[in-house]
């Protein structure tokens, strides 16, 4: 009898030791190739390329993990291969490859989730065009303290050029601070950290744009009248408080017959979303609309419209990434889905990191690339605009790949 | 609040309802924290119903009814777990791992639902059978060995995410769901799963021999060891059991989800479990507990948070009527401890 327990106690701590063990190599791999892996996709990238041959060379000495670089997986080279036909052959508009390999970094607010794997499809393509190292690496959790503490190992590495999309604009001050102080270019993208002492920010869409887009969008779905609700996300998030702001503005103005009865917030929790979108439809018998804040509220209304057998009668439109909208666009549960162009989102970031490492001034209308050619910079406030927002429909959304 | 003011049902006596010895020593099959419970769910809803009369209606009330499923079917595991004075912090790491390697197999291989529900279950079987052997034959505290499993199993969730969500989820799983498939006499199927099993559990801890060992453990594990009952083994199960609810559970999240899993799947479900529970009349000192007050308190949460949407208040209220609740349960658990001890 005891002796069973003693041997099941032994297997027990076995098999806990070694999943332990794997889990950690398999983590220090992971972060590994994490923090190389974006350079190796730019070496694989660059190899297939053999106009780009000298980049290579510089790229792999500079690359300390050359060797974990060559484990890093496969997918991110296939992501680099989707995002040349999608973002497009940039080879139209030539790129002005950067006069030296600088090393541009760029933390996320969150590694691992789709949006910002995007992004960096979109850095490694413009790494790739413009000869540059792109460093990628961001917290795995949407933790503002962890995200500082890889911006600082950015630093330390020295690197030409910061990029963040802090999770919280206050507390990444400091930090941007202290890279200015140590000579590193540094900028915001995606989100801004307005009171820093960052020298662009490079911009998705404007506020405006996307608030006027999700509520011209519903409205059309609407008819122009009726009753609709927000399911937004983190309540304090301030870009999407200022697009719910916008939104109320547009619907204020152009269409007087529409309500907005009500705004949830749902955190970024998929279920919670869904569950919220229910309550509404249930407490608003006669609601007509529903707007997905972010990304994970989008499929979420969408959801809940179609299992209430809602089509038709309840529209909605939100913030949703091409592949998790295309079901919800097809069968008729969302009406339209507001983007912009992330893979370049990602580009322009590389490509503002060059002009700041370079130190060439931005002119109003950039050439960026074949691809981006509605980009404009505003020099007072220091923003690069993307462009306008993208409208994603049951007809397009087929055509990207994230 | 003491138990013996709940005797309007002649059923409800132990005496009469017990004919064997040993149903003396057993409480009331409806405590009092139930009846309670009852009484508050009863007077909230037709508070809702007053204030909102659509929250009386089948299309309001079966999404709350799926919504409460899986949060009460692995409170059920969760409530064995607390009864032997344990707990299980890893729930929402588990139901990742499961979900997300079910969702993945679902897109790539395209299987019954059968099959799903079997590798939903060994998955998860083995994820709890991980916890209870730490847990049994570690002697280290439930809470220690459940925060490293929890974020183990995060990370491997993450890894089999791999850095996307899980798009293009086919239908298999409908008739788990919300939509018009996933009922039958307007009564969900999830729920009902969640019901049956409950009962079953209800009747296991209440009526056998090995169901009493569970509060046994709980209640002093010296005494209930010198007494013969097999600690080591009862512990185990209970986490074997919660592992194997959570295989069934993840099915029903993807099955109520959007046909893209993304990585918020289980995030802080182990919170809203224990919540269940312990709104339930669980003691978490252990030694005292039931099923059927956790289906409640699973209820009672979501009731509370539907309500508020419903009410068109500010979301947070929710976390606010959730925590109060929380803690009258715990204050009244407390105060029912101290009245046994000095009497």
């Amino acid at each position: 009898m005891t002796r069973t327990r003693k041997i099941s106690a032994i297997i027990a701590i076995g098999l806990a030791a070694s999943l332990a063990l794997a889990g950690c190599t398999k983590k220090n791999e992971d972060t590994a190739s994490a923090g190389a892996g974006t350079t190796a996709a730019s070496d694989t990238a660059a190899a297939s390329d053999t106009a780009a041959a000298s980049d290579t060379a510089a790229a792999s000495d500079t690359a300390a993990a050359s060797d974990t670089a060559a484990a890093s997986d496969t997918a991110a080279a296939s992501d680099t291969a989707a995002a040349s036909d999608t973002a497009g052959s940039a080879a139209g508009g030539a790129p002005v490859k950067a006069s030296k390999n600088f090393k541009i970094a760029f933390v996320p607010k969150l590694q691992g989730i789709p949006y910002f794997e995007a992004m960096n499809a979109g850095g490694e393509k413009a790494a790739k065009d413009l000869g540059v190292q792109w460093l990628y690496q961001g917290p795995t959790t949407a933790d503002a303290a962890q995200q500082a503490q890889i911006a600082r190992s950015f630093i330390q590495q020295k690197v030409d050029a910061l990029f963040v999309a802090p999770n919280d604009p206050n507390s990444m001050a400091p930090v941007l601070k202290q890279a200015d102080a140590a000579g590193i270019k540094v900028g915001t993208s995606d989100t801004d950290a307005p009171d820093s002492v960052r020298q662009i920010f490079v911009e998705q869409a404007s506020t405006e744009g996307i608030g006027t887009a999700l509520t011209e969008q519903l409205m059309k779905a609407m008819g122009g009248k009726g009753k609709y609700a927000i399911v937004s996300c983190g309540e304090t998030a301030e870009n999407l408080n200022s697009w719910i702001k916008v939104q109320k503005q547009v619907a204020a103005d152009k269409y007087p017959d529409a309500e907005l009865v009500d705004v949830v917030y749902a955190g970024e929790d998929q279920g919670k979303a869904t569950s919220m979108a229910t309550d509404l439809m249930n407490a608003h018998p006669d609601l007509t609309g529903l707007v997905g804040e972010c990304t994970s509220s989008a499929p979420g209304v969408a959801q809940a419209v179609k299992d209430a057998g809602k089509i038709g009668t309840v529209f909605t439109v939100g913030l949703g990434t091409p592949l998790s909208m295309a079901p919800y666009l097809k069968d008729g549960s969302s009406s339209a889905s507001i983007l912009w162009d992330v893979q370049g989102l990602g580009y322009l970031t590389v490509w503002a990191g060059v002009q700041l490492a370079e130190g060439t001034e931005i002119a109003a209308k950039p050439q960026v690339s074949a691809d981006l050619k509605d980009v404009s910079y505003d020099a007072a406030s220091k923003t690069l605009l993307l462009g306008p927002p993208l409208v994603l429909t049951k007809d397009n959304v087929g055509d990207f790949n994230y | 609040m003491s138990s013996p003011t709940t005797l309007e049902d002649p059923g409800a006596d132990p005496t009469a309802a017990a004919p064997r010895a040993r149903g003396r020593v057993l409480a009331p099959p409806v405590t009092g924290q139930e009846v309670v419970l009852i009484g508050v769910i009863a007077v909230v809803w037709i508070l809702l119903w007053i204030f909102t009369p659509a929250f009386m209606t089948p299309g309001s009330l079966q999404p709350l009814l799926v919504d409460v499923a899986p949060v009460a079917l692995i409170g059920i595991g969760m409530t064995m777990i607390i009864i032997t004075g344990g707990i299980d912090i890893s729930v929402g790491g588990a139901i990742m791992v499961c979900a997300v390697s079910t969702a993945k197999m679902l897109v790539s291989l395209n299987f019954s639902i059968w099959m799903a529900l079997l590798i939903s279950i060994v998955i998860g079987g083995v994820l709890g059978l991980i916890n209870g052997l730490l847990i049994a034959y570690g002697r280290v505290h439930a809470i220690i060995i459940t925060f490293g499993t929890a974020n183990l199993f995060q990370f491997i969730g993450l890894q089999i995410f791999h850095s996307s969500t899980v798009n293009g989820i086919p239908g298999t799983l409908a008739s788990l769901g919300r939509g018009v498939d996933g009922r039958s006499f307007g009564v969900p199927h999830s729920f009902l799963i969640t019901v049956v099993l409950a009962a079953i559990a209800w009747w296991y801890l209440r009526h056998t021999a090995g169901g009493r060992h569970f509060f046994a453990i709980g209640g002093d594990e010296v005494a209930a060891r010198l007494a013969g009952v097999r600690v080591q083994r009862r512990v185990l199960l209970a986490y074997l059991i919660t592992g194997l609810l959570i295989g069934i559970a993840s099915l029903f999240y993807i099955a109520k989800g959007t046909s893209t899993l993304d990585q918020s799947v289980g995030a802080g479900r182990e919170l809203a479990v224990i919540a269940a529970v312990v709104i339930g009349g669980t003691s978490i000192m252990g030694g005292r507990g039931s099923v059927l007050g956790t289906v409640l308190g699973a209820l009672l949460v979501q009731t509370v948070t539907s309500g508020v949407t419903q009410l068109g208040w500010p979301s947070q209220l929710s976390d606010l009527f959730v925590g109060l609740a929380i803690i009258v349960a715990v204050g009244a658990d407390l105060i029912r401890q101290r009245a046994r001890r000095t009497a």
